[in-house]
């Protein structure tokens, strides 16, 4: 194998990209044990493969399954290069809080806007799947979040999108933070309508989104 | 598909007509005599078949379909640890009395009975995330799955047509080709259909996906189906030519149907007729808040348009 620097970060990459997740985390092990920085093994390594297989994902050249392993792959890497990160390093990243809206417990959509959302260095806080509204407005409470991401698979769960932003108004909590919204039965006209800030047609556009709306 | 209105005129209400066959009939039959739908359908959630194989299934509430909460299995390689379902107790029993007793009605009326795709029911069984690895990652145990469940869901299906459903509709939200992409809608979702759609015998077979479908439009000419329905992000002109002799079901926004006003919805109702569409229904499913005023704006146009042609 090659040791070099520039040959581990680029066999982390390959690795993420090819859903090797068994393989990823001897070579995050190797590329830690020759000193190499964890800081350019996630970003230039793991993170890279992470955005080649979204492009893959956008071309429709990889689907759901693909990218669920993909991201297993990225977060075993992590997981070995993560506890070598400097403590200084850790800044105070924004916050967003993640949930399937209730009603619905599908919850991939969320999962894969959540990974894309993390590899890009935002620190989500996953309320998981069938989730009411109040549970919403408590974690922008206790978590003093900037963004609300909800999502939902079923149509006949999508009011309670609106009923989750009612109730971060109600709570005098909706203008501190930014809401967007997702999922196959989502709109932008519906996004517009129960007064969302924004919506996204898929996990890689989230992370635009996110950026464009809390700089 | 059911609505609060009708909930109230029955006098039968969410959940407890997920297990009660007079409740789950009254209702479907509401939906015919107040909302104008022009067939009975049962029951009123996808969630039936996983419960009975084993699943823990939240019944939700007046506003709240039931939902899974617990999969029995973390792998598809546990495909034998499912129970059969037992058509004999239980809520798979349930909705076979209810259709016979629409049955009875003897007013011909169609009753339609609805069926849980595999791979759905299959993404319930196992969870969902583990099963698309899976997919990539051991084919042999995710067939096997699929095998066990299509099995379960033919014996359900028939079980329906025997007690009286004219007919059978398969609906697939995650057996989808967003989800799947061609490849694993190919290996995963179309054999599985078909095995159900061959096995039983049936006046008519509708067959549901959900999501955009450009991804499979080659593909869905090869579903044994007689109508082929679509979510309503799906233009009927488009995909109308991928459906060879196939009747074209859909696509009236679900959420439209919800919130707008009757004009709005006799609006969508009309394009949808001039774009093709051959039976007009809701695109994916009803809201529990959706009018009765909705239901029957979609209907009365399509009456209207099928007097005077436009």
């Amino acid at each position: 194998m090659d040791t070099s620097k520039e040959g581990l970060l680029k066999e982390l990459s390959r690795c993420v990209l090819e859903m090797e997740d068994d393989t990823v985390a001897d070579v995050a092990r190797m590329y830690a044990s020759q000193g190499y920085d964890p800081v350019d093994g996630i970003l230039l390594g793991l993170v890279d493969g992470m955005n080649r297989a979204a492009t893959l994902y956008d071309e429709e050249e990889y689907f759901i399954p693909e990218m669920l392993i993909c991201s297993s792959a990225m977060y075993n890497g992590l997981e070995v290069l993560r506890p070598l990160l400097p403590q200084e390093s850790e800044k105070q990243p924004c916050k967003i809080i993640i949930g399937v809206v209730q009603g619905d417990t599908h919850d991939i959509g969320k999962n894969l806007v959540k990974i894309m959302l993390e590899s890009a260095g935002y620190t989500l806080v996953d309320l998981g799947r069938d989730v009411p509204a109040d549970r919403f407005v408590s974690a922008v409470k206790e978590e003093n979040a900037q963004v609300v991401a909800m999502s939902t698979l079923m149509s006949t769960s999508m009011d309670y999108m609106r009923q989750v932003i009612e109730a971060l108004t109600s709570a005098g909590l909706r203008s501190q933070v930014k809401v967007i919204v997702g999922g196959a039965p989502i709109s932008p006209a519906f996004a517009e309508r129960i007064g969302a800030d924004g919506y996204s047609s898929s996990a890689t556009e989230a992370v635009k989104l996110v950026a464009r709306l809390v700089g | 598909m059911i609505v609060d209105e009708a909930m109230e005129a029955a006098n039968s209400f969410w959940p407890e007509a997920h297990c009660d066959p007079q409740k789950m009939a009254a209702l479907a039959k509401v939906m015919r005599q107040n909302g104008g739908f022009e067939n009975y359908g049962v029951p009123f959630c996808m969630t039936v078949e996983a419960e009975a194989m084993g699943a823990v299934v939240d019944l939700g509430g007046a506003h709240v379909e039931p939902h899974v909460t617990y999969s029995p299995l973390h792998s598809s390689g546990e495909a034998d640890r499912l129970t059969s379902i037992d058509l004999t107790q239980g809520r798979p029993h349930c909705v076979l009395e209810a259709i016979r007793m629409l049955k009875q009605e003897n007013d011909g009326v169609p009753t339609i009975g609805n069926v849980t795709g595999p791979v759905s029911v299959a993404g319930t069984l196992v969870d969902m995330t583990a099963l698309l690895k899976e997919m990539r990652k051991s084919p042999e145990t995710c067939v096997h799955l699929l095998e066990r469940i299509t099995h379960e869901l033919i014996r359900y299906a028939r079980a329906q047509i025997e007690a009286g459903a004219d007919v059978l509709c398969i609906s697939e939200p995650s057996g989808t080709g967003e989800i799947l992409g061609a490849r694993h809608f190919q290996t995963y979702a179309l054999p599985y259909i078909n095995q159900i759609l061959d096995a039983v015998e049936a006046p008519v077979k509708i067959v549901h996906i959900c999501g955009r479908l450009h991804s499979i439009y080659g593909l869905l000419d090869q579903i044994h189906c007689d109508v082929f329905s679509f979510d309503a992000m799906v233009q009927p002109e488009e995909i109308r030519p991928y459906l060879g002799s196939k009747a074209v079901m859909g696509n009236i926004s679900t959420h439209a149907l919800g919130t707008m006003q009757p004009e709005w919805v006799a609006a969508l109702t009309k394009t949808a007729l001039k774009n093709g569409v051959d039976i007009v229904s809701p695109a994916c499913g009803l809201p529990v808040t959706a009018p009765f005023q909705n239901i029957q704006a979609m209907v009365q146009t399509v009456q209207t348009y099928k007097r005077t042609g436009s």
